[in-house]
């Protein structure tokens, strides 16, 4: 109504016009209406038709809404005693207007654009077959607080707090105007912001604390300190309330070694380090870690998954992040039941996504996001790995990619492709123990026929040597 | 016609004076029209004169001084020397011919003439109005800044009296040439009427439009100061006055002077200034809003003709003093809710407890409590159900959080000692959001024990549910009375399953409003439900089987709002009948019919002592109406749009109203004055509720927020950003804050939820209603 009222006052000239009026007065039949009566005409129905939408207006308003429908108009009809207009009720979403291809030949005679509503073209044989009629649940309702004492508390019914203007502090230099400095200055207030939130929540015990456990875990320091450190971590009760800084402290430090990404000694010990003080974190029963769990996850997936991890660290390192992960999920897969499928697709979706890395020539890259996410399936369970290698299709283009690579000789992604092969075989080996007196397979058989469709020839070679595990990896027991 | 300027102006201007001279200038006028043949002026002064018996009365006794007399034929003898000249000219040529003459006299003899003879030249030349609007604006815009808010309301009428002239004589091209060119510096504050009044394009819609009758008819009321009046005078006269000499050349034009002549004609014939001895500085703008406008048919009882001005506060005072203090309560059921009370404190071990008497409900200050005998009547004795209900409000009264937001106002939020500041002035609210509504939710209730959420839908059914997660039982159907010996007896007639969900169906409109009957207080659930649905029925329900028992047929129309009386028994609708009714359950016949309103009647309210009905209309009022005698007795002026909402204050003392333009607006009911006005909403206010103490008003509204005002302070634009002090709200969403008011003490928004229903419970507890939208359709 309101956009309505806007456009009237500014245009005032009318939105029925006296052309409309001979349009339809042709289409009935009367082919001699003068232009005056043409024109008083179309003032008339304009008239109408505001008291309608007028009346209307007040339906909507009554009802509670913002937008007018095509109830209101019936309703609005009725009550001024006309006939409704049947045909165009019963949606919640007004009606899609499409505006109509200009006619060519009444162009330039001040026709404003024609809307109508396109009607789909149903097929009924496509709608009886199909069948999918769903009744819908009917209205619910649901509680919560909106504001207790006059604070609104920050749940996901409520829509996130406004930042407020007057909490940042006046930037004082003038230089600051530009807009890069401006976005380097940003994670300095926010670390600011972050910093006067500890000491405004936190004890000064729990900040000394905080300080001295963060110095004492990253490498300039010696063992046994940073053995005490994690020791703490993993057994000492009122950490709670630091619980949010060291998840984030872990997650940035993370962040920060793998964007770097140099692959030197002393990263690889760091990430070592905040892994362990992971593991900690989560052996601690006194801590309350669940609404933290998506703040952990990232790094311990990042760990998991990253491209290039320094070389010397990088099997250990994948192997702890997975081993945290199984605890994770072991621990906490029951109070979240969709922890488990999410990760496993943000695996699924490393092993077998194209790798982006292949043209760019850094092959080996690769294996180590895909070493990541075949020893992450496999701390989620067996089936996961099922899923990935082998019914996914994971080995086959492992094998692919792996046979490709040995052809270009590489020396340095030798070790990465070996330690793949390693992994991949581990992961079978879990699937099904090899036999104790292995007894080769049928090269003809179907049976090696599956295997290789499966697994692909690069790891059916390596198979087919033991029936009875080929033949349990595949998922069926041994035909003989 | 010609006498009104001066005589509305009467009673407190020295007009009042130079009125009683004027009736022989009419005469002399009278006689010169006759001896130059116009005869139709002659016959238009004389009606006016006519209506006005005192007035020529006097008149006839009055001597004309010499003076006056000389200067009076002076005029005329200059006329009569040039015959030549064609009487329209005459006419409007007299604004400079009369200059000379007194400014009383001027203005009486200037109208006559001046509003016959522009009329004719207006039949002719409807360009005439544009120069005129243009010469009328530029001079308020030109004008001093201490006068310009006071000349700014002038354009609004004389802009609307000249669009329905053009359209009137049929000049359609012309009317909308000027409604374009004028109605933008309008738009802002009018848009509704603007718009209302762009619809109508031929002469018979004016004549059938209601709207652009009561401008024909009524007479338009503009507040403004002595000396602005003057100013006004001085320029339609001499075309000068106020600072607008820099449109002087329309002026020695002839078209000016005709453009000027024709906005006269608008101001004799339909203004009317309300003259006060107030310099124009202490006029507050919302006094502003409740002086202007068609105010004559509004107020009960100023008859169109009726030379007084019409003013609410001049109505509401002639009603006398309201009896606002609480309901009485019989002497036999106070002293067995004492009993009872007693008895709970000893067994209950409750320390609290023992306090509680029914003397600790004292009445507020200064109010007088109404006897038995001006009570609807009622049952005369009373119930189990009474006796509890009154039990549970003692209770309530002692357990109830005590909530001040005055507390406030001095402490700064972002404190410690804010948090506890807000703590003690804000409320918890729990919020109720429905999902999966079809076609929408047009209302929403909670029972007064809060055991039941009741919402009507735009699909013509309502549903019931339990908040406390009970089943809804109903009774079979094939239960006899004879069966049922005490409650036991019962229960076992009730089904066996239930769900905590009902449907109750029976309208064939859109459901719009939804009550609760508080018999029973907060001390067990509601027995029955009302309805009120756009197929103009009001339905009740029973909550004992969940059916229909009665449908009162009666309004002609959709009912928009049905509502309890606080004792039960009785209730009251609005409908778009433009009347409010009061029925009783017992009968299928309305009881009292409330009619005054102009337009729709979208809310009702009960006073606390049931003794009065607040009725919230499209007309932009609320009106005050006594249950018994049918009689308005309160008008509220001061809306700038159609009234979405009422509540009234549990102390009995204050009316909240809210409206389309989004301002809350307080009102004192016992004066009728209006306290002051609440904005900050940003769309369609929804609902309002006060505090159980009265001390604190929140609203939900379109725009998805429930916001929370403080009754007790003064209120006011919001100037702290001006002053750089420190903001006094910490919610300040991303609008524009300028239009908030100081008063509005907390808001919290919610998700794309729009709030159907805000309500306290006894104990303070605020609860909201609202059905979630999903994403946006677009």
């Amino acid at each position: 109504m309101s956009k309505a009222k806007g456009k009237s006052v500014g245009g005032a000239a009318g939105v029925y016009r006296p052309e409309a009026v001979q349009d339809v007065a042709e289409s009935v039949g009367i082919s001699s209406l003068s232009d005056s009566v043409a024109s008083a005409l179309a003032s008339d129905v304009e008239y109408r038709i505001q008291q309608v939408i007028e009346e209307a207006a007040r339906f909507m308003r009554h009802a509670r809404r913002t937008t007018l429908t095509t109830a209101d108009m019936d309703n609005a009809l009725r009550t001024l005693n006309i006939e409704p207009l049947y045909g165009f009720g019963g949606a919640t979403v007004p009606p899609p207007f499409r505006r109509a291809a200009p006619f060519p030949h009444m162009q330039g005679q001040g026709h404003g654009p024609i809307y109508f509503i396109e009607d789909d073209e149903v097929d009924f044989d496509r709608v009886l077959r199909e069948e999918k009629i769903t009744v819908p649940r009917g209205v619910s309702w649901a509680a919560h607080w909106l504001a207790v004492e006059g604070v609104q508390p920050l749940i996901p019914e409520n829509p996130p707090a406004v930042p407020r203007d007057s909490d940042q502090p006046p930037q004082q230099d003038g230089a600051a105007n530009t807009a890069a400095l401006a976005a380097q200055k940003k994670p300095q207030q926010q670390q600011q912001q972050q910093q006067q939130l500890v000491k405004q929540v936190l004890s000064r015990e729990l900040q000394l604390y905080y300080a001295r456990l963060t110095a004492s875990l990253l490498p300039p320091t010696d063992n046994a300190k940073r053995t005490a450190a994690l020791a703490s971590l993993r057994s000492d009760a009122g950490l709670q309330a630091l619980l949010p800084y060291l998840v984030k402290w872990i997650g940035e430090g993370v962040v920060n070694v793998l964007r770097e990404g140099s692959g030197s000694e002393s990263d690889g010990r760091t990430l070592e380090v905040l892994l362990d003080a992971v593991s900690a974190i989560l052996e601690n029963n006194t801590l309350f870690v669940e609404p933290y769990l998506h703040q952990i996850l990232p790094p311990l997936l990042s760990t998991l998954l990253h491209t290039s991890l320094p070389p010397t660290h990088a099997s250990h390192l994948r192997a702890t992040a997975s081993s945290t992960l199984a605890r994770v999920l072991t621990t906490h897969s029951t109070t979240y039941p969709s922890l488990t499928p999410r990760i496993t697709k943000t695996l699924l979706l490393a092993l077998l996504g194209t790798s982006t890395n292949f043209s760019n020539g850094h092959q080996g890259a690769s294996f180590g996001t895909r070493i990541g996410a075949i020893r992450g399936l496999g701390a989620i369970g067996k089936e996961a790995v099922r899923k990935g290698l082998v019914e996914g299709g994971g080995a086959r283009v492992l094998g692919k990619e792996l046979e490709n690579r040995m052809d270009d000789g590489d020396e340095n992604t030798d070790g990465t492709k070996d330690a793949l092969v390693d992994v991949v075989m581990n992961a079978f080996r879990m699937l099904h123990a090899p036999s104790d007196m292995p007894e080769a397979m049928d090269p003809s058989s179907p049976e090696a026929a599956r295997l290789m469709e499966t697994v692909g020839e690069f790891f059916a070679q390596r198979l087919v040597g033991d029936c009875a595990w080929a033949m349990g990896i595949l998922g069926e027991t041994p035909s003989s | 016609m010609s006498a009104n300027t001066p005589q509305s102006s009467g009673a407190m201007s020295p007009a009042q004076a130079e009125a009683s001279s004027s009736t022989p200038t009419d005469r002399l006028v009278l006689e010169y029209l006759r001896s130059r043949g116009h005869a139709n002026a002659v016959k238009a002064l004389s009606d006016v004169l006519g209506t006005d018996p005192s007035t020529s009365a006097k008149s006839s006794e009055t001597t004309v001084s010499s003076e006056e007399l000389l200067k009076g034929i002076a005029v005329y003898a200059q006329k009569a020397s040039r015959p030549g000249e064609n009487s329209l000219k005459d006419s409007s040529n007299a604004a400079q011919e009369l200059n000379s003459l007194s400014p009383s006299n001027i203005q009486n003899l200037l109208a006559s003439l001046g509003s016959i003879g522009a009329e004719e030249i207006l039949s002719t030349d409807p360009t005439d109005k544009q120069e005129g609007f243009r010469e009328l604006e530029s001079w308020v815009e030109g004008s001093l800044d201490m006068y310009r808010p006071e000349f700014r309301p002038i354009l609004f009428p004389i802009f609307c009296h000249f669009y329905l002239e053009l359209v009137q004589r049929g000049f359609k091209d012309a009317a909308l040439k000027f409604f374009s060119s004028f109605s933008n510096t309008l738009a802002p504050a009018h848009n509704a009427v603007l718009h209302h009044l762009s619809t109508l394009l031929l002469p018979a819609h004016v004549q059938n439009d209601e709207l652009a009758q009561r401008f024909r008819n009524e007479k338009y009321v503009i507040k403004m100061s002595r000396s602005g009046f003057g100013l006004l005078v001085g320029w339609l006269t001499e075309g000068v006055g106020g600072e607008a000499v820099g449109s002087g050349e329309g002026f020695s034009g002839e078209t000016g002077k005709r453009g000027r002549s024709a906005v006269m004609r608008v101001v004799n014939n339909h203004l009317r200034f309300d003259v006060t001895a107030a310099s124009t500085t202490t006029l507050s703008s919302s006094e502003w809003e409740e002086s202007t406008g068609l105010l004559s048919s509004l107020i009960p009882g100023s008859s169109l003709s009726s030379s007084s001005i019409p003013r609410p506060q001049t109505f509401n005072s002639s009603k006398g003093e309201l009896k606002l203090g609480p309901a009485p309560i019989s002497e036999e059921l106070r002293a067995e809710t004492d009993r009872v009370l007693r008895e709970h404190a000893m067994l209950d071990r409750d320390p609290g407890a023992q306090y509680d008497t029914y003397s600790r409900l004292t009445a507020p200050q200064g109010l007088v409590s109404p006897a038995v005998a001006d009570l609807p009547p009622l049952p005369p004795s009373f119930k189990t159900v009474d006796v509890q209900r009154e039990v549970e409000r003692v209770r309530d009264h002692r357990k109830r959080i005590r909530l001040e937001p005055s507390s406030l106002n001095s402490v700064d939020l972002n404190s410690a000692a804010g948090t506890a500041a807000r703590a003690r002035g804000l409320p918890s609210i729990c919020a109720y959001t429905l999902h999966d509504v079809g076609e929408g939710s047009p209302c929403s209730t909670f029972s007064p024990d809060i055991s039941l959420m009741a919402a009507g839908f735009a699909e013509s059914h309502i549903r019931l549910w339990s908040l406390k997660g009970e089943k809804l039982k109903a009774l079979k159907n094939d239960l006899s009375p004879n069966s049922i010996r005490d409650s036991t007896s019962l229960s076992k007639l009730q089904e066996k399953d239930g769900t905590t969900s009902r449907k109750l169906i029976g309208h064939s409109g859109p459901v719009y409003s939804v009550a609760f009957d508080p018999l029973s207080g907060s001390a067990a659930p509601p027995k029955y439900l009302l309805s009120a649905s756009a197929d103009a029925t009001v339905r009740l329900w029973s909550l004992n089987t969940y059916t229909n028992v009665v449908a009162y047929r009666g309004h002609q129309n959709p009912v928009w709002d049905a509502q309890w009386s606080p004792m039960g028994v009785y209730f009251a609708t609005g409908s778009r009948d433009r009347t409010a009714r009061l029925w009783s359950t017992d009968r299928v016949s309305c009881l009292r019919i409330y009619a005054g309103h102009l337009s729709d009647v979208d809310c009702v309210r009960f006073h606390p002592n049931s003794l009065y009905l607040a009725t919230g209309s499209s007309d932009w009022t609320a009106r005050l109406w006594d249950v018994q005698r049918g009689t308005c007795i309160r008008v509220f002026i001061g809306h700038q749009g159609t009234l979405s909402s009422l509540a009234m204050s549990p102390d009995g003392k204050y009316l909240a109203s809210a409206g389309e333009d989004l301002a809350i607006n307080l009102w004192d009911l016992g004066s009728g004055r209006r306290i002051k006005k609440m904005t900050g909403h940003t769309a369609s206010i929804y609902s309002l509720a006060f505090s159980a103490e009265s001390s604190l008003l929140v609203s939900g509204g379109a725009d998805w927020t429930v916001r929370c005002w403080d009754v007790k302070s003064s209120g006011g634009q919001n100037k702290a950003k001006e002053n750089g002090s420190s903001e006094v709200s910490p919610f300040r969403g991303e609008e524009n804050e300028n239009f908030e008011t100081t008063d509005l003490v907390a808001t919290f928004p919610t998700k794309r939820t729009p709030i159907l229903n805000v309500h306290f419970t006894p104990r303070n507890l605020c609860l909201a209603a609202g059905v979630y939208l999903g994403s946006d359709p677009k």
